[in-house]
């Protein structure tokens, strides 16, 4: 057990490193010069020279690496070019935010998908079941930006209910913190909760098929009571996998959410990073997402064996 | 003045809107405002920090010099009471408001104004050090009086000292500017966080007339549609110079906003690399500008919203021509003709645009009635401003592009050997410099001429000229309707 776990850090030690390397050797190659981007149009060339080698621009490539790594691995991800700030904090900030956004939207996801899928197992053959099945294929195809907007157009501009973006401090104004986490959470978590529906009717649809359940029948419970006691521990194990799957998804998914509703989080950080070519700012936010992608993984794995004590044998 | 292409990314100016939530108690007037706005700074040192989004929202709010710029474009004391000018035009004095303090409490004196303006020259890198060139000598005649000596007469210095450059700065000020700037303006900054929001309250101890509105939230989108959504919604109050005008006509048939048409100083551009192969022949470039219907650009840009220029000036300098808007009418047979005349045939250029909506839709036009003349326009769009500053703007890579110059005054820039347009004239660049140097009447005169002399020599096709529209809550006034200058001047508004 022990060499497991020392077999996972080095894995992960390994992980983290080759993706600093492939980050930085990306971010090197990328087009566009800092130095011009700060100074803008109206600097000489002669300027911009000087303003590169003030920003440490014009040093090889290993020294910036190494520079740069090197403070990272003792918690000091350096200032940005452009902010002139810490960038430790800034990333802290923004993931406080995407965290909240992304996980927000895993519960709701969750909370419409294990009834739904549910059901619409249950009901697989009556017309009701074949009905909300097509609804939750509706869902899967609907991307979440596009639900975004709808929501924005009717909740947000038609209704005036909710408002159409930005982001509050829960700890400034709890209530307006929850006005302006609901519609991007749903719209982030839409597509997740129709996906992962499907994969709890399919799930549910196999474990109902099981000997066990039959065997539960056999003594005596109910179709419900069987699938309710024996069936959704085993049913949870593939759909614990999408999920873990899907949160790396949705990191993905809260840039552009994050974007539809001008929220300061990870992904419009990173955009704005890149677009000014803040390169140690954006290093850093990238590195942060490999390590919390990373993490994630673990931790899903983790819940596996805690749900399903047969895997605690084969680790 | 070289043209702040920076300013792009700020395509929409300001919006000031107030958050959905703000109610007041009963009677008591609304004075806390929220506004909308499109690039956001990404620190607030415009001395070391190029682009439009710092000035727009710190110069006459936080920041203030001796001068300004009225909405109208004409120059207007500030910090500075009075002045005059003796009559060789080389010294100026300032008669400086009495009682003015900075927002840490250190006193604007006539030193302030020394310290400021000579700190610009080693410690500035961005937004024009060179605008100050002009200045041999600053002298603190009295607390109250400083005297400004140029070494020749210039006409544009004044004018750029209502400019970012010419910001006052006190020396117990400076330990953080890049988030904690110090300034004698009507507002000081609460909070800042970049790709976010901008907080202003209204500074206590203003000098002048207190502002009408208390609190203004300058807040950050990255997409004219979640701003206009967030208009309609009622998050905002108002939106400064927006940047997609398919997006206006909703708000025209809607009272409960008010929409304001001004004037800005963004000239859409389609240049011409007059260095290059392609266009260093006069009739060449000529040939495009018969070939281009300047109208149909604006109608799928710009959903027909903006003004035929023909030069690279905007109807707020006292040297516009409107006559110039005709000198190319649209006549492709001309074009033809022209070419045949340069013996050009089959000509390819590299048409390299930046990622921006409207000069996407514009480069569109272009291509298809270039088409029609025989030149081929091959579109590459590059990443904005990044690649699009490395490839054309620096590296001068490029044929041809499609860009708004917004910069107030850029032409004179525009016309340098050394900028992007890559054309060289002597002539023009002599007839600028004794303009600036020439009395109040033939500095018009002269001006006219040498920028008319650029539209006739084809040095760039200056497309049209972008609106400064504004879309605010209809209870909104005083709303800055032009942009003149960067800056969006707050103090004006009220309820």
């Amino acid at each position: 057990m022990v060499f497991v776990v020392l077999r996972r850090l080095g894995v992960f030690a390994t992980t983290v490193v080759v993706a600093s390397v492939v980050t930085f050797l990306m971010l090197s190659i990328l087009p566009g010069n800092a130095a011009r981007i700060a100074l803008g149009v109206q600097a000489t060339e002669a300027d911009v020279a000087a303003q590169a080698t003030a920003m440490g621009l014009d040093r090889p490539a290993i020294v910036r690496y190494l520079d740069w790594f090197g403070h990272v691995l003792i918690g000091d991800f350096g200032t940005s070019t452009v902010s002139r700030q810490p960038i430790g904090p800034e990333i802290t900030d923004a993931l406080g935010i995407t965290v909240i956004l992304v996980l927000t939207s895993v519960v709701l996801a969750l909370l419409f998908a294990i009834p739904f899928g549910i059901l619409t197992a249950v009901r697989q053959r009556k017309p009701d079941g074949v009905i909300l099945s097509g609804i939750s294929q509706i869902g899967v195809a609907v991307p979440g930006f596009l639900a975004g907007m709808l929501l924005v157009t009717v909740f947000a501009v038609t209704l005036r209910w909710l408002p159409a973006g930005g982001w509050i401090d829960p700890a400034e104004d709890f209530t307006g913190f929850l006005e302006h986490l609901i519609l991007p959470a749903i719209a982030l978590g839409s597509v997740q909760g129709a996906v992962l529906s499907r994969y709890v009717r399919s799930s549910v649809l196999e474990v109902m098929r099981e000997d066990f359940i039959r065997t539960a029948r056999a003594k005596g419970l109910g179709a419900g009571r069987a699938l309710f006691w024996h069936g959704l521990r085993n049913a949870a194990v593939p759909v614990m996998t999408v999920l873990g799957l899907q949160i790396a998804t949705l990191l993905v998914g809260a840039v552009v959410i994050e974007r539809v509703f001008s929220i300061p989080g990870l992904g419009s950080l990173l955009l704005d990073k890149v677009a000014l070519r803040d390169l140690p700012a954006v290093q850093g936010i990238v590195l942060v997402l490999v390590v919390f992608v990373l993490l994630l993984n673990f931790l899903v794995d983790l819940a596996f064996t805690l749900i399903d004590p047969r895997l605690r044998s084969a680790a | 003045m070289f043209a702040s292409l920076a300013t792009v990314m700020v395509a929409s100016m300001a919006l000031v809107g107030c958050t959905s939530g703000s109610t007041t108690a009963e009677g008591e007037p609304d004075t806390s405002l929220t506004v909308g706005l499109l690039a956001t700074p990404g620190n607030l040192d415009y001395t070391t920090t190029a682009g439009a989004a710092i000035p727009q929202a710190l110069l006459y709010n936080v920041y203030e010099g001796l001068v300004k710029l009225d909405n109208e474009g004409t120059i207007i004391p500030l910090l500075a009471e009075s002045w005059t000018v003796s009559d060789d035009g080389l010294v100026y004095d300032f008669l400086l408001h009495d009682g003015v303090t900075f927002s840490d409490g250190s006193p604007f004196t006539a030193e302030s104004v020394k310290f400021s303006l000579e700190r610009v020259k080693d410690n500035w890198t961005a937004n024009g050090p060179a605008y100050l060139d002009p200045i041999a000598s600053i002298e603190a005649v009295s607390a109250t009086e400083a005297r400004i000596t140029l070494s020749k007469p210039s006409n544009s210095w004044l004018f750029n000292m209502s400019g970012p450059v010419g910001t006052m700065f006190t020396e117990s000020g400076l330990a953080d500017l890049a988030s904690a700037p110090v300034g004698t303006g009507p507002y000081t900054v609460s909070s800042f966080k970049t790709g976010d929001s901008l907080v202003l309250a209204a500074n206590a101890d203003y000098w002048g007339e207190a502002p009408y509105m208390t609190d203004v939230t300058l807040r950050y989108f990255t997409d004219a549609t979640a701003q206009t959504n967030a208009l309609l919604s009622g998050d905002i109050n108002l939106i400064s110079g927006i940047s997609q005008f398919q997006l206006v006509d909703q708000f025209k048939s809607n009272t409960d906003f008010q929409v304001l048409e001004g004037a800005s100083t963004g000239e859409v551009t389609l240049s011409m690399n007059n260095a290059s192969d392609a266009f260093s022949d006069v009739r060449v470039r000529q040939a495009v500008m018969y070939a281009i219907d300047r109208q149909a650009v604006m109608d799928t840009a710009n959903s027909g919203y903006g003004l035929l220029i023909g030069s690279m000036v905007p109807p707020t300098d006292p040297w516009y021509d409107e006559s110039l808007a005709d000198l190319y009418p649209y006549d492709p047979d001309q074009a033809t003709e022209l070419l045949a005349e340069a013996g050009v045939s089959d000509l390819t250029v590299a048409f390299k645009i930046p990622n921006l909506p409207y000069a996407v839709a514009g480069a569109q036009v272009v291509k298809d009635q270039l088409a029609k003349v025989g030149i081929t326009a091959n579109v590459t769009a590059l990443e904005f401003p990044a690649v699009w500053l490395d490839e054309v703007f620096s590296n001068h890579d490029y044929d041809m592009s499609l860009i708004m110059h917004s910069e107030p005054r850029d032409v004179t820039a525009f016309a340098a050997p050394t900028y992007y347009a890559g054309y060289d004239s002597p002539a023009v660049m002599a007839k600028f410099a004794e303009a600036d140097a020439a009395d109040a009447t033939t500095y018009i005169e002269l001006m006219k001429e040498a920028t008319t002399t650029m539209a006739e020599e084809a040095t760039a096709d200056w497309l049209y000229l972008q609106p400064a529209i504004s879309l605010a809550d209809a209870d909104l006034v005083g709303v800055p309707k032009n942009t003149p200058s960067l800056a969006l001047d707050l103090s004006t508004i009220a309820r």
